[in-house]
């Protein structure tokens, strides 16, 4: 195998693919890439049995071949690399890499065990703009469970009716919603993907413009841009009926400034405790909400943020974290914040935007 | 004979000799055999990546070692599929934060697995509805179909329906069960009509595949032409295949307005049961079954106040035992029946309402287009007539007025004649549905 690229090319390439490499893993062939010289280009393949991606990279090839080297060594190696292109050569069982002022050898991995990577066939499928499907897993992805207890809410939850795609994910102390429009499929059942997933597919099509086609069937997902192929397995599960605690009416409603709420959140987290508790009271004769936090070790804060409020008064705490989590998926400049009272979910939404909600649960004390 | 589980076990011994461990860990961790059919082994792995390589790569080597220990099988095949579950790790440190209340819905079939018979209290107001409904699980398509519960809200008729999805979906797993209510079903139709093309091909096959097809509240689907006829051809074409249907509403079929008789003849095919209002026993029976399963503690004494302030709705019974519950939370202290009744003072737990024998008369003769004043009158015109004795019945079966007193305000009437005219209404209530739902009509306008 040779083959001759531009550095730049090979090393955005590698660095993708490197996200997938598993190098913890029994089958030491999954801590590589594998890369195949085959007529005019050169496709970098990576897995981690979870989701895998194949990216293919434009190149005069001489020599055709394939060839499976450690991950973590070829993007350490390329990333330091200078000059405009890197000729890459396969003597023996080593693989050689010319850049302008380096060369360097690196011992490949037998390539057999390479497992092919699913394909998803195309009978379901549907199409939305590309950075609209990132908007709505970055809304929402952070919300997902860290643990293991129940996979179904690790998971970012896509399902569609009536051309939207809705993006949900919770840890069940908080939920995300979000809501984009959808260019090709009208309704698509609900589909589980791993939340880490999730992310790397948003990481994929962050760089895209224009439109994408997302393949799906009952156990895969899929989707192909210009130069990368990706694939990631969905969760055979139920994700939880999280329509029904929507809350439908509230008996406060308050609506603040996103700057304003989110700079008092920052600031309290200093003084907030180990459950980051903030207590938060809406008062609707000041027309204002006052924050505090206390930590008996570092001292305490409150702050009045000014808001419009409707409805009675109310009290209650919350993780602060979990409130300015909220804050990153709104851009709108005022936020609308709906209670029912201590002890039931609070709602955060965009006050100028509906394709976005976010449920908070208060803390039990 | 070796369960599949020993089958497998021993088939990984033999494959483990001769694949290479990493391979073998890394393929063949969290499989396991999910049924054996016909000489075929179905092979439950994890993921698709699982899938595509142990068939490419392995089929002989698994074929050749399960044929070693059983020569029944003649092939083997690959399916997705998790495997049994984990058990879930208790939880060290209780979270400060309160959990969202997130029930799981199983997907595919729509139900909600907290419905089970197992929470579901019998009681002489359901128990025909409870005995029908284990007689359909028994024979799904035989015994009964379709079964229609019926009765007014908030009596269990969803949990009852949805117990049977979830029995039958436990005791046959490969078979298809769906659950949706009447009202989802219009939705589907509708949308399916909007986009067009394949769609209402593909709606009509999905409804056509299951084996038990449960459709709630089914009154909604009155007065929706297009709708009803899909639903008149899903049914046929479900009954027809001896596929079980279960319908809940909160009439019987035949009093419910705006449906066509064939479909009311259909929903009246198979077995109709009702669901009364509990008695004072089966109410305490829920009471004490509901507190227990939240792990709630109640006096005797509040459970009983609970059973007996709060008559009829199963629903508002399990709002005003949250309500409880929630105060007993944020105290910590036991509740004592004094707090009981101040804290449900406000809430359904309404004392019935005294209403003026003048407006139970204004509102009857009203509802049945007389003059207020012929209701007094001493004629035995027949549209009078029949008013008037339901006006009778409902002022001594809901308001407790004693018989002379109701004759003495009704123009002076003797108590015999009272007596005789609630008897006539009883006794023609059990015939006569539509008098059944005229009465049900007036108790709503009253209330």
């Amino acid at each position: 195998m040779k083959f001759e690229t531009t550095t730049d090319q090979l090393l955005q390439g590698v660095t993708t693919a490197a996200r997938f490499v598993e190098r913890r893993a029994n089958l030491p062939v999954l801590a590589a890439i594998l890369i195949t010289a085959d007529g005019n280009r050169i496709i970098l393949r990576a897995t981690n049995l979870e989701c895998g991606v194949e990216i293919s990279v434009p190149g005069k090839v001489s020599v055709d071949g394939t060839v499976a080297v450690p991950g973590g060594v070829l993007a350490g190696f390329l990333s330091n690399a200078r000059g405009k292109s890197v000729l890459v050569e396969l003597k023996g069982e080593l693989l050689k890499l010319h850049t302008e002022r380096a060369e360097a050898s690196i011992k490949t991995i037998p390539h057999q065990d390479f497992p092919v990577l699913p394909r998803v066939p195309a009978t379901n499928s549907f199409g939305l703009k590309a950075q609209d499907f990132v908007k709505a897993i970055r809304g929402v992805a952070y919300c997902a469970s860290m643990s293991a207890v129940k996979p179904e809410l690790q998971s970012v939850l896509l399902w569609a009716e009536g051309a939207k795609l809705t993006a949900v994910a919770t840890d069940s102390f908080r939920l995300a919603e979000k809501t984009v429009a959808l260019r090709k499929g009208g309704s698509i059942p609900q589909l589980l993907v791993p939340a880490r997933n999730a992310a790397e597919l948003m990481r994929i099509l962050e760089g895209v413009a224009g439109d994408v086609e997302i393949y799906y069937s009952e156990n895969q997902i899929s989707t192909q841009t210009d130069s990368t192929y990706y694939t990631s397995r969905l969760l055979d599960g139920a994700f939880p009926n999280y329509k029904q605690i929507l809350p439908k009416s509230f008996s406060t409603e308050a609506v603040v400034l996103r700057e304003d709420f989110g700079g008092a959140l920052k600031s309290l987290s200093i003084f907030a405790d180990k459950f980051a508790q903030v207590s938060l009271s809406i008062e609707p004769a000041k027309k204002a909400i006052l924050l505090s936090s206390r930590n008996p070790d570092v001292g305490e804060q409150t702050s009045t943020v000014k808001a419009t409020v409707s409805g009675d008064g109310a009290a209650m705490s919350f993780n602060g974290r979990y409130l300015a989590d909220s804050l990153q998926s709104i851009n709108g400049d005022s936020v609308r914040l709906s209670s029912n009272g201590p002890g039931k979910a609070m709602l955060i939404k965009d006050a100028s935007d509906d394709s976005f909600l976010y449920l908070a649960m208060p803390m039990n004390r | 004979m070796t369960t599949t589980k020993e089958l497998w076990e021993n088939a990984l011994v033999e494959l483990e000799l001769t694949i290479s461990r990493p391979n073998f860990n890394t393929w063949f961790r969290d499989t396991h055999i999910t049924r054996f059919e016909e000489g075929v082994v179905y092979l439950g792995v994890p993921s698709q990546f699982a899938r595509d390589w142990l068939s490419s790569k392995f089929h002989k080597d698994i074929l050749r070692s399960l044929r070693v220990l059983s020569e029944s099988v003649r092939n083997v095949e690959y399916v997705i599929s998790r495997g049994p579950k984990r058990t879930e790790e208790p939880r060290t440190v209780p979270p400060p934060v309160t959990e969202l209340p997130l029930e799981p819905v199983h997907a595919r079939t729509n139900l909600n697995p907290r419905f089970t018979f197992n929470n579901l209290v019998v009681g002489p107001f359901n128990e025909l509805a409870n005995a029908a409904a284990q007689a359909v699980v028994r024979k799904p398509g035989i015994a009964y179909n379709p079964l229609l519960v019926y009765g007014p809200t908030g009596l269990g008729k969803t949990h009852l329906v949805q117990a049977i999805g979830n029995h039958f979906r436990l005791q046959a797993p490969d078979r298809k069960v769906y659950y949706v209510t009447s009202e989802k079903f219009s939705m589907d139709y509708v949308s399916a009509l909007q986009e067009g093309g394949g769609k209402i091909t593909s709606f009509k096959e999905k409804y056509r595949q299951y084996d038990l097809l449960i459709m709630d509240d089914v009154q909604f689907l009155a007065g929706r032409d297009k709708i009803k006829e899909e639903f008149f051809h899903l049914f046929n074409y479900l009954h027809d295949n001896n596929k079980q249907l279960v319908f809940s509403s909160d009439q019987h079929p035949n009093v419910i307005q705006n449906l066509e008789d064939r479909i009311k003849s259909r929903l009246s095919a198979g077995m109709i049961v009702s669901v009364t209002p509990p008695d004072h026993q089966s109410r305490l029976a829920i009471v004490r079954a509901k507190a227990s399963a939240h792990n709630f503690i109640l006096a005797d004494e509040v459970l009983e106040y609970l059973a007996t302030t709060i008559a009829g709705n199963v629903r508002e019974l399990e709002g005003a035992l949250n309500t409880l519950l929630c105060q007993f939370e944020m105290r910590g202290t036991p509740l004592s029946l004094a707090d009981a009744k101040t804290l449900l003072r406000g809430s359904g737990a309404t004392q019935k309402k005294a209403v003026s024998v003048q407006e139970v008369v204004k509102t009857i003769a009203n509802f049945y287009g007389v003059e207020e004043g012929s209701i007094y009158e001493k004629t035995r015109r027949k549209e009078v007539v029949r008013p008037r004795q339901v006006i009778m019945f409902l002022l001594r079966e809901d308001f407790r007025i004693s018989f002379p007193t109701i004759g003495e305000k009704l123009g002076g009437r003797d108590h015999t004649t009272v007596i005789h005219s609630c008897d006539k209404i009883k006794n023609d209530l059990r015939q006569d549905s539509i008098l059944s739902n005229e009465l049900h009509q007036i108790r709503l306008m009253l209330k």
